[in-house]
């Protein structure tokens, strides 16, 4: 396993050394990724605030959410940007892939560190700043505490994009073809956990809370940072279980891009 | 007339074939329409009116928004840069016609065809389910019309415009990047241009933007003369920059032959 470990460092050393060649368009790229973040939180400060609140929520409690998911979907694709549905297919029916299968290290472990994406270190690092800047203007005092709650929803939340990320390349592997539906796991869930769940009707929130559970790793674990209480049907105490719901969403995942590979036929050219 | 009414057919039937993108751009369109109005409603539950715009407002904004999104940032935005890039344009300077011509109505062929499978029928479920302000009358309905294909039309412009960055520089990409994140906002992708402050409001209801999804709102819900007007004056002004564009890049055009 240790040797793996250092195979996958050189890999991902390399593809970032690759793309630090053009040093510019990396900048230009990463510049981008984190002024898009500060354009839409910028835009939606503007409209919250000529309404004054939402659900009970101020404007600076609803940018908590914002930048808390947005740093989790830097997060997640920073490693699974490859497995993005464009990607993958082009993977596939390039016959790349088929080499992959024949090294000796694990096919997932390659896809992930051979191209590792450092322009979504901005969108993760704009999303923190967006963090800092929300809790200063809510006025929330930093405890240990609320920052380990803080940590929990990011690392969670990207935990279960990466699990989406995943269980699509999985299904990439069957279909060859690039299906975008995935995107509204991805972008549309990062959209809705931006918002307090108390908006939504019971079955987006049912879905967003249990079947793919960013709502439930962003809105809960926000409740606590903000010293708020949930509203009925989602105390702040479930927190507890967004840790290992995480992680069997993730493990779902795992399982669907092994069933993938499985199914695999590589395409003959 | 008759080589260019093949092409817009030709682009129509081109679009169309993608069958399964068409569906998962309809469900990611949906799904982003329902969160939207979602918030909407949540946002008008203690007041009637703000900024000018009320609930029926905002939602017709949500589905215009929604129907339009494939149009104004289609798919296919990067063809033509490539094509500078690889060399591949210069056989579109060697056909017989107005080359700008020919593209925009290829063009138009394509986005006509998102428009009937993707506009039209989100806007029309949509307003089935809930309470928009869209034109109760035939004679409003086809300015509406109008004034999306106008929308399409200004989209090809402008993204002619960003191509023809690829004449002047291989990095078209990264400079567009830096730029769109101000041309998400402006153009009111994120939320209406109306909640912007005046100084802004002002600022941005002049620029280019307001043609692709603000001017189909506004003739939705009901001004439909100056938004219209908006529209036809920017398509003049966008047909003269890009021809002006065309006639300085053809006369330094290097092709990169391999």
């Amino acid at each position: 396993m240790a040797e793996h470990a250092r195979v996958y460092l050189r890999l991902a050393a390399a593809s970032v050394r690759s793309t630090a060649r053009r040093p510019a368009y990396l900048a230009a790229r990463t510049v981008a990724a984190a002024l898009i973040v500060a354009i839409e939180v910028a835009g939606v400060v503007l409209m919250l605030d000529r309404f004054g609140s939402i659900g009970g929520w101020r404007p600076p409690e609803v940018v908590l959410l914002f930048g808390l998911a947005f740093t989790a979907q830097g997060l997640a694709l920073v490693f699974g940007d490859t497995l993005e549905a464009d990607k993958m297919s082009e993977l596939v029916r390039r016959g790349t892939f088929d080499q992959v299968l024949t090294r000796p290290a694990s096919p997932l472990g390659w896809v992930v560190t051979s191209y590792v994406d450092t322009r979504f270190l901005g969108r993760m690092l704009a999303g923190a700043a967006t963090v800092v800047w929300a809790t200063d203007r809510a006025g929330v005092t930093w405890t240990p505490g609320r920052a380990g709650l803080a940590a929990l929803a990011v690392a969670c939340a990207a935990a279960i994009i990466f699990g989406v990320l995943l269980a699509a390349a999985g299904f990439t592997f069957v279909t060859v073809q690039a299906s975008e539906a995935v995107n509204v796991f991805i972008y549309g869930g990062q959209y809705l956990a931006s918002y307090p769940m108390q908006i939504y009707g019971s079955v987006l929130r049912f879905m967003f809370v249990w079947v793919v559970p960013l709502g439930l790793a962003i809105y809960v674990p926000a409740l606590g940072v903000l010293g708020r209480q949930g509203p009925p049907g989602l105390p702040g105490w479930l927190a507890w279980l967004v840790a290992p719901v995480a992680g069997a969403f993730l493990a779902l995942g795992g399982l669907a891009w092994r069933a993938g590979i499985r199914h695999y036929v590589g395409t003959g050219s | 007339m008759r080589a260019y009414l093949a092409l817009l057919r030709a682009g129509f039937r081109r679009q169309t074939s993608y069958r399964l993108a068409l569906a998962a751009g309809l469900a990611t369109n949906a799904f982003f329409g329902v969160v939207r109005t979602a918030v909407f409603y949540a946002l008008y539950r203690e007041r009637d009116q703000v900024a000018g715009l009320d609930v029926a407002d905002a939602l017709t904004y949500v589905w215009v928004l929604e129907g339009l999104f494939a149009v104004v940032w289609a798919p296919w935005f990067w063809e033509l840069a490539e094509a500078i890039r690889s060399g591949e344009f210069v056989a579109e300077l060697l056909r017989p016609g107005d080359p700008y011509l020919r593209l925009l109505v290829f063009d138009l062929g394509r986005t006509l065809s998102v428009l009937a499978t993707r506009t039209v029928p989100t806007l029309t479920v949509a307003s089935l389910l809930l309470p928009l302000r869209l034109p109760g009358t035939l004679g409003g309905l086809a300015l509406l019309g109008a004034s999306l294909v106008l929308a399409a039309v200004v989209s090809f412009q402008l993204r002619f415009l960003f191509g023809s960055a690829a004449f002047w520089t291989p990095d078209y990409r990264s400079l567009f990047m830096l730029v769109f994140p101000v041309l998400w906002l402006a153009s009111g992708f994120v939320v209406p241009v109306d909640f912007f402050p005046a100084p802004l409001r002002a600022l941005v209801d002049w620029s280019p933007l307001i043609p692709l999804l603000m001017a189909p709102v506004r003739v939705a819900t009901g001004a439909a003369g100056v938004a219209l007007a908006t529209q036809v004056a920017w398509v003049a002004t966008l047909l003269l920059a890009g021809r002006l564009v065309l006639a300085l890049a053809s006369r330094r055009l290097v092709i990169h032959g391999g």
